[in-house]
């Protein structure tokens, strides 16, 4: 469904993505794993075409200057110079890190924005699942989503993206800042997404809350590919284990 | 002195209106999409022109008239950001620049054609006055504090209830998020270039009746937006009813009371307190720094 290849970003002269190349297979649930910096935003960012929009308009102004090179293929289609807009319409939606959330729009209104480029009957069978998906959100609708604690504005977060309709659901750093239980809550409905048949890759700094929901995962070190593997083959990696997992060696 | 108190009610509220109808263009821009659009004077001034024109070459009722030059004036607006704003779309001295630039240009083209002498004016909607509580009051003047009003109404509409009026909302919070929802970042801003072009032609649809065109409205019109705007809050719509109302009888009053002279001075002096002691306006907010992506 997603096919990385050689993909390399450097902002200015920062190399913030080196040689990378992953592939997503349909149905499946991927995680890409690593530090701070490590580039996993990037590597979102960049398959959603974020990076792309940030390129033309620093290029435009003369500013910063970005490169981008390799292929991103999305069901057989190059799409590395396609608008950001375009790829949402093809289904390749992100959910950024952080909760972003427009703060001074209701639950609903935010929701309803997510399906910016569907139609209003798709919009309202999402929503319906969305709602169900977390139901606390049913009760908040009317509340601004600035006034939301961190864990319900991710819920709005990724039901925005939800209401998106993705064939392909980017997902940067999910669990960052919640509390155990709200992980948990995520993790949920993450399988729930994929039931629906959503294909997901998923960024984590830490991989063990969400090692019971991958298929298949990639570790990353400064924008280079370390390892990769299902997740009980990560889980035996030694090194993978003290730096990602936060598993210390049993002594 | 009676007189002269109900005066100042009726008339700071009329005035109160003309400056909120005056600044709701510039306001509008710069709250949806970030761009201060220094040529609105500009283009408040050329709706007057061109309506004019339609008016007296082309011969068109009124009606029609106006209608053309809000759209015209509207296209204006979206093309000022393709050709000009785009190129330098972030760098906010360059585009304060640029739409100052335009401004002038399209401003003192008109001094330069000649469009200084006392024949331009544009028709009152409806001809006469009425007296309120013995102050006289002419249609015009109400009809100002209508449109302001309705206006005002249309835009919370058309933010809270449509798709493209949420999702200029929703880009204006938060570029990248709305990006990665497929809002387009370049249509919204050209979007909110047009409605606040477009506002300002109706403003001067509804203001210009009341006196002249002259070539010093465009500048007196730029700083009015200012003041309201700097004063209000740069994206609060209640902050720039507030401003609207505090300046609108701020004015009339030093008008009233100390001597009309005084009046260009209030609106510099609101922008110099309001810059002072709160920069975010009134009831303006600070953005949280954008984060890189």
């Amino acid at each position: 469904m997603l096919e990385v290849k050689n993909l390399i970003v450097f902002y200015e002269n920062a190399l913030a993505l080196n040689d990378l190349s992953l592939s997503v297979q349909p149905g499946e649930v991927v995680g890409v794993f690593g530090s701070n910096s490590a580039g996993k935003t990037t590597l979102l960012n960049t398959i959603a075409g974020l990076t792309w929009h940030l390129k033309h308009r620093e290029l435009r102004k003369g500013g910063q200057r970005i490169t981008i090179a390799g292929e991103i293929k999305f069901a057989g289609e190059e799409i590395s110079a396609v608008k950001p807009a375009e790829r949402v319409k093809k289904g390749i939606v992100l959910c950024r890190e952080r909760h972003p959330v427009f703060r001074d729009n209701s639950v609903e209104e935010n929701l309803r924005l997510g399906g910016y480029m569907r139609k209003g009957s798709e919009i309202k069978v999402m929503m319906e699942f969305v709602y169900e998906l977390f139901p606390p959100l049913a009760r908040l609708k009317r509340k601004k989503a600035g006034m939301l604690s961190g864990g319900e504005q991710e819920m709005v977060a990724i039901g925005m993206a939800l209401v998106a309709r993705p064939k392909l659901l980017l997902m940067d750093e999910p669990l960052l800042g919640l509390s155990p239980a709200m992980q948990k809550e995520v993790v949920r409905a993450v399988r729930e997404i994929r039931k629906q048949g959503v294909t997901i890759l998923l960024a984590e700094q830490y991989a063990r809350p969400v090692i019971p929901v991958i298929d298949r995962g990639y570790v990353i070190e400064n924008g280079t590919l370390v390892v990769s593997g299902t997740g009980a083959e990560l889980l035996d990696n030694p090194e993978v284990r003290a730096a990602y997992f936060g598993i210390e060696e049993s002594r | 002195m009676e007189g002269n108190l109900v005066n100042v009610l009726i008339y700071g509220l009329v005035n109160s209106a003309v400056l909120m109808l005056t600044s709701l263009g510039f306001s509008l821009t710069f709250g949806l999409s970030g761009v201060a659009n220094f040529a609105h004077g500009g283009l408040y001034l050329f709706t007057g022109y061109i309506t004019w024109m339609f008016l007296h070459y082309l011969g068109l009722p009124f009606l029609p008239a106006a209608l053309f030059s809000i759209v015209i004036v509207g296209l204006i607006g979206t093309v000022i950001y393709r050709l000009i704003l785009m190129p330098v779309r972030g760098i906010v001295l360059s585009e304060v620049i640029a739409t100052f630039a335009v401004g002038v240009a399209i401003l003192e083209f008109f001094r330069w054609r000649g469009f200084v002498t006392y024949e331009f004016n544009l028709p009152s909607f409806v001809k006469g006055s009425i007296t309120i509580a013995g102050v006289n009051v002419d249609y015009q003047r109400l009809f100002i504090i209508a449109i302001g009003i309705g206006l005002a109404v249309f835009l919370w509409i058309f933010s809270h209830y449509t798709k493209t009026g949420l999702a200029l909302r929703g880009m204006a919070q938060d570029e990248y998020t709305a990006l990665s929802l497929g809002i387009e970042s370049d249509w919204a801003a050209g979007l909110s270039m047009a409605l606040g072009s477009a506002l300002a032609a109706v403003a001067a649809l509804a203001i210009l009746p009341l006196g002249l065109i002259s070539i010093n409205i465009g500048y007196d019109v730029l700083l009015v937006a200012l003041a309201v705007t700097v004063l209000g809050g740069l994206e609060s719509t209640v902050g720039l009813m507030v401003a609207s109302l505090l300046l609108g009888y701020a004015v009339i009053i030093t008008g009233t009371y100390l001597s009309p002279h005084w009046m260009e001075v209030v609106y510099l002096a609101a922008i110099v307190l309001g810059l002072a002691i709160k920069p975010s306006g009134l009831f303006g907010k600070f953005k949280e720094l954008e984060e890189r992506v």
